[in-house]
């Protein structure tokens, strides 16, 4: 299961982020460790970017990103 | 200065003469504090080689003395991922090897959102330099006592944390005495090198970089290289056995660094905050905004609107200031010529300097009111949402969300749009937003449709709603927006890539702008553009002024105007063979010419030429100048409405700002690509304004 497979609202546990080095640096940086709660907020249309939200702040990522971001 | 690995530097006292740096991640409301701390005292200048603004001011304490504080670029961490990250990297690293470091960090942390801030301030304490935590947005939190300050200075071993809030202008007292006290460092936890000593202290010590007078620093620099897979001093299989014993232990080589030191944050957290629940469910005011602003074709609608909005008031809005410019411009004209005897100091004051500078002051209000859009836009954080939304277009596009900052600064000017680039982490995308900017309508291009359109299209009304003269106008930016989006599409397909692109943004809550600070961002954009410009333009005016005087003809020795016969009258009649397939005459050649030092330059060369020409006292109106200038052998007008248009559209397109394109060779750093830029957009304009001019000849227009 991925950040995708939320529903919009829906929270949940991140287990571990797969993908390059750079995007997976990245993302733990800003502090999406496994063990932390991600709660999808927002989808675009179109298969555009999703909005996320992790410890105080909401994050834009893309549709394949988030797709690496797999969930408890 | 070389100390050897894991000695513990002596703690240092500062000497408040020296400088004091000022870190922190995006919209943490650094700029709020530079801006409070060093009022009008600051200078921006640019990095060396890169034109990354640099800006220092001087902070005056109440002892009527004074220290310099650096404001850095905002970044999540010190391990790269954009340019402007890599700056502060950059500068961090030269620190830690003891080139000029400051005396004192201050680390801006935004109280709403601790954890993710404090990372950064993580990386700071590595370099054994006196932290002070400036704990920002104080009032941005339910309630102050939420943040137990005492029990956060004493778990991060920083010197001190001094909460503050920019917006209410409190605490920045408090700041400022406290990065004036000489500060110990403190016995600071140590966050990683401690857990690397233990796990791996026989393998690691090898890859120390002994340049670092921070043994702390130099062990993290040493794992973010070795997760890098970089190798050092080419110890590859000493780097794999690392790599290996590091899994074996269960961590992740990959994002090691970031999950070592957020295991410490995390485990100071509850004892920092211990009244804050983790509020992950918790919708806030902005989200609320959000569903509003960011609905998914809502959120479109309203940009549209915004956008409709902006264009509309430069046009409306600046008409009245741009009135006043000229009369004002005119007085001074006229106050110049009634008081000062005819002579050569009287013809260069008025003919050059006054007519040249004076057609470019007119563009101050068109600037300083985009520039005002754009701040409060970017302030409120209502950009990162238009990023957000238009990511998935832009990018078909072949571009990136956050172009769409750069391109609408493009309307304004290319040079802070091809700057504000910068922010986009991929390499390849950042390029094409570069390459295509000069497509969107700059400022300066604005006096030269105008002077165009007012002079030769007529003012009626077409389609029953539209003024054929604005039409006009609006076809020019949609021609060149249009190109450009085509071109980035094509651009893309035929750039190699250098980096994957990827688009982690954050989306800062919806913030109310603070007034002082907007205002002095627009007045610092005014200032660079009537410096610049003005600078240029003025050398410009009189250089050319001098080139169409002389040299001297009598005019009773021949009956063709001695302009024709000047130095400028020459390099235009050379031109012509060249240009005289689009239309333009030799007049106009000169203006393509000194153009090159920036677009709005041909107004003001045009002024020039036709006073100098006129050969009377007063300045010439140059609309009328143009309507009546007639082929002194044919006596056929000069200029045509097709001729016009044809000037416009080679305007659309043509590469003609050199600063533009000094921009590009700093910010890509190689020549190939501000040539291939000038090129490109050279074949555009030419084949363009062939094809209208010719092409409306052929059906028949004048
Ligand atoms: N509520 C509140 N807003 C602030 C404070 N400091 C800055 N801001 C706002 O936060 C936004 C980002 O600030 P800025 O100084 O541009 O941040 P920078 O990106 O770190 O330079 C702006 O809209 C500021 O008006 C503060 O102490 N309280």
């Amino acid at each position: 299961m991925t950040i995708i497979d939320l529903t919009p609202g829906e929270v949940g546990t991140i287990n571990g982020i797969k993908g390059d080095r750079h995007l997976q640096n990245r993302l733990v940086e800003l502090g999406l460790l496994p063990g932390t709660e991600v709660r999808l907020v927002k989808c675009t249309p179109f298969n555009g970017p999703v909005e996320i939200k992790v410890r105080d702040s909401y994050l834009s990522i893309r549709r394949d990103d988030a797709k690496l971001v797999e969930l408890k | 200065m070389k100390k050897s690995h894991f000695v513990e530097p002596k703690p240092k006292a500062i000497d408040p003469s020296k400088w004091v740096a000022l870190v922190g991640n995006p919209n943490c409301g650094k700029t709020a504090i530079f801006n409070l701390l060093t009022g009008l005292n600051q200078k921006v200048s640019n990095y060396p080689g890169i034109t990354v603004e640099k800006k220092v001011g001087k902070v005056y304490t109440q002892e009527k003395t004074f220290f310099n504080l650096l404001d850095l670029p905002g970044t999540y961490s010190l391990s790269a991922e954009s340019f402007d990250e890599q700056i502060v990297s950059d500068q961090v690293v030269s620190w830690a090897k003891g080139e000029d470091p400051p005396s004192v960090i201050v680390s801006v942390v935004d109280a709403s959102n601790l954890s993710r801030n404090l990372y950064l301030t993580t990386q700071l304490l590595d370099l054994d330099i006196p932290v002070i935590v400036a704990l920002n947005m104080m009032d941005r939190l339910e309630d102050v006592s939420h943040i137990d300050i005492k029990k956060l200075e004493r778990e991060l071993g920083v010197s001190a944390v001094i909460p503050i809030s920019a917006k209410m202008n409190w605490g920045l007292d408090d700041l400022k005495k406290a990065i004036q006290k000489p500060i110990k460092t403190r016995e600071q936890v140590d966050h990683q090198s401690q857990w690397i000593k233990q796990e791996l202290s026989h393998q690691f010590k090898s890859l120390i970089d002994s340049k670092f007078l921070s043994s702390k620093f130099a062990a993290a620099q040493a794992l973010r290289r070795i997760s890098r897979n970089g190798s050092i001093n080419g110890e590859d299989t000493k780097i794999e056995s690392i790599r290996n014993s590091i899994s074996e232990l269960g961590y992740y080589i990959e994002t090691l660094e970031a999950t070592l030191r957020y295991e410490w944050i995390d485990g100071i957290m509850p004892l920092v905050q211990p009244k804050i629940k983790p509020k992950i469910h918790k919708e806030t005011r902005s989200e609320r905004w959000d569903q509003i602003l960011t609905h998914s074709w809502m959120g479109p609608g309203i940009f549209m609107v915004i956008l409709y909005f902006i264009f509309q008031s430069i046009f409306t809005w600046a008409a009245v200031p741009m009135d006043w410019i000229q009369a004002g411009i005119d007085n001074i004209s006229i106050f110049v010529l009634s008081n000062l005897a005819p002579g050569m100091l009287r013809d260069i004051l008025v003919e050059g300097i006054i007519g040249g500078v004076g057609a470019i002051v007119i563009f101050l209000p068109q600037i300083l009111i985009l520039s005002f859009f754009l701040t409060v836009l970017e302030d409120t954080g209502y950009m990162a949402r238009v990023a957000f939304m238009l990511d998935k277009s832009m990018t078909k596009m072949g571009l990136h969300g956050k172009s769409i900052l750069p391109l609408m600064s493009g309307y304004a000017c290319a040079i802070p749009g091809i700057m504000s680039a910068r922010t986009i982490d991929s390499w390849k995308e950042r390029l094409v937003t570069i390459l295509i900017l000069p497509l969107m309508s700059c400022s300066a291009r604005l006096p030269v449709y105008t002077l165009l359109i007012s002079a030769f299209i007529p003012p009626i009304t077409v389609g029953g709603y539209f003024n054929l003269q604005g039409l006009t106008l609006v076809v020019m930016y949609f021609l060149g927006t249009v190109t450009a989006l085509i071109l980035a599409k094509i651009f893309s397909r035929f750039i190699k890539e250098k980096s994957s692109s990827s688009f982690v943004m954050e989306l800062p809550p919806y913030r109310v702008p603070i007034a002082r600070s907007v205002i002095r961002q627009v007045f610092i954009r005014g200032k660079l553009f009537m410096v610049n410009a003005g600078k240029i333009i003025m050398a410009i005016s009189i250089v050319l002024w001098f080139l169409a005087s002389f040299p001297k003809v009598d005019a009773s020795v021949t009956d063709v105007n001695p302009i024709h016969h000047s130095y400028a009258g020459k390099i235009g009649h050379a031109m012509e063979p060249v240009i005289r397939p689009l239309g333009f005459d030799w007049k106009i050649g000169i203006g393509l010419l000194t153009s090159f030092a920036a677009r709005e330059v041909m107004v003001s060369t045009l002024a020039t030429i036709y006073n100098v020409e006129d050969r009377g006292d007063e300045t010439v109106n140059l609309r009328e100048a143009m309507q009546n200038d007639v082929d002194e052998k044919t006596g056929k007008p000069v200029y045509t409405p097709l001729i016009a248009l044809a000037l416009m559209v080679f305007y659309v397109f043509a590469a003609q700002c050199m600063a533009t394109f000094a921009i590009v060779r700093q910010e890509t750093n190689s020549w190939k690509w501000p040539i291939f830029m000038i090129t490109y957009l050279t074949i555009l304009a030419y084949t363009c304004a062939f094809i209208v001019y010719r092409g409306g000849l052929f059906l028949g227009f004048s």
